[in-house]
């Protein structure tokens, strides 16, 4: 008896807590209706960007299915694979691309350098060099190695 | 997934609302405007592929998050903490909401007044009391009653379990039935 009582009281002042509650929110209803055009504007505005952002989202994820399922036609991998490879390749491109140059550099460099040397040696040695006293020490002086 | 449409009808149902409960969170209105601007933009950034029915919810979490950074960028978590100590010693009287609640019986209304200026005068006192609550006394209350959640989905949009949103609930009623009767609204 005490028991049902209790209980008859708890869900009474549970359900006149929510009379209450609903009261007060139907006047914070009314109330939000009351807002300032400037408020409103602004918060239309907002919601424009709002509705631009979801379609540029959904755009790349539309984009980004198309980009997989090409990859899994051309049966090169999982999309995942695919991606993380199509983003690499600039990169092995670009050093590549910087070793071939540097080593072609470095082949024209011995190239004229070979050049030169041969026309050195290939020459006469001018008359004036045997009476340069610095050429005639080098003549006398042991090599080197 | 969300048509265009239905995520339109549903930033133009919540706004309101959303804008007022940022206000009374931070009460500034520009600040509050920058909240709902960004709630809404992150909801249609991360959520625009989800079916409409899930975006109540998730709107809720969004502001309630964003609501939380704003008060971060400003460095206030002191006054946050403040709030939540005063929830912790709230609603210990042994005021009888009964008597008040039986009295007010249907809508809210002032004593004297049928007239449009004191019913203005009724909503700002009703706002100012709601944005005097305890934060989480607050968010408890406006979303079971105000946003119309259930209990379990109130629980997930706080982050706390379903007793607490319980409690909170029961003494934001308390609180403001209190505060609105020593304003003189009853009936």
């Amino acid at each position: 008896m005490n028991h049902d009582d209790r209980s008859y009281r708890a869900a009474a002042r549970e359900a006149m807590e929510a009379r209450f509650a609903r009261s007060v929110a139907a006047c914070l209803t009314a109330s939000a209706e009351q807002m300032s055009p400037d408020v409103a504007e602004r918060l239309r505005f907002g919601r424009e960007k709002a509705l631009a952002a979801a379609r540029r989202s959904r755009g790349e994820v539309r984009g980004v299915a198309v980009t997989s399922s090409g990859a899994a036609i051309a049966g090169v991998g999982g999309p995942s694979w695919w991606v993380r490879f199509a983003s690499v390749m600039p990169l092995l491109a670009l050093v590549a691309g910087l070793v071939l140059i540097q080593n072609w550099q470095s082949r024209t460099q011995i190239s004229v350098a070979a050049e030169i040397d041969e026309a050195l040696l290939g020459d006469d040695l001018p008359i004036s060099a045997y009476r340069d006293p610095g050429f005639s020490e080098f003549l006398k002086a042991p090599p080197s190695e | 997934m969300a048509t265009d449409k239905e995520l339109s009808d549903f930033l133009k149902s919540v706004e309101k609302r959303a804008w007022k409960r940022a206000v009374y969170a931070v009460r500034d209105d520009d600040a509050a405007l920058d909240i709902v601007q960004d709630t809404m933009i992150r909801l249609s950034e991360k959520y625009a592929d989800r079916p409409a029915a899930e975006l109540p919810l998730l709107f809720q979490r969004i502001l309630s998050n964003a609501t939380m950074d704003w008060f971060r960028r400003q460095k206030v978590k002191n006054q946050v903490v403040r709030n939540f100590s005063e929830y912790e010693t709230a609603g210990e009287d042994d005021f009888d909401i009964l008597e008040t609640l039986e009295a007010l019986g249907g809508p809210l209304q002032s004593e004297s007044a049928a007239d449009s200026v004191s019913r203005a005068q009724i909503l700002q006192t009703i706002e100012a009391e709601v944005a005097l609550l305890p934060a989480r006394q607050r968010e408890a209350f406006l979303l079971r009653y105000w946003e119309e959640l259930d209990v379990a989905e109130t629980a997930a949009s706080m982050g706390c379990s379903e007793g607490s949103v319980k409690t909170h609930c029961s003494r934001a009623v308390h609180a403001l039935a209190k505060a609105l009767k020593a304003k003189g609204i009853t009936t």
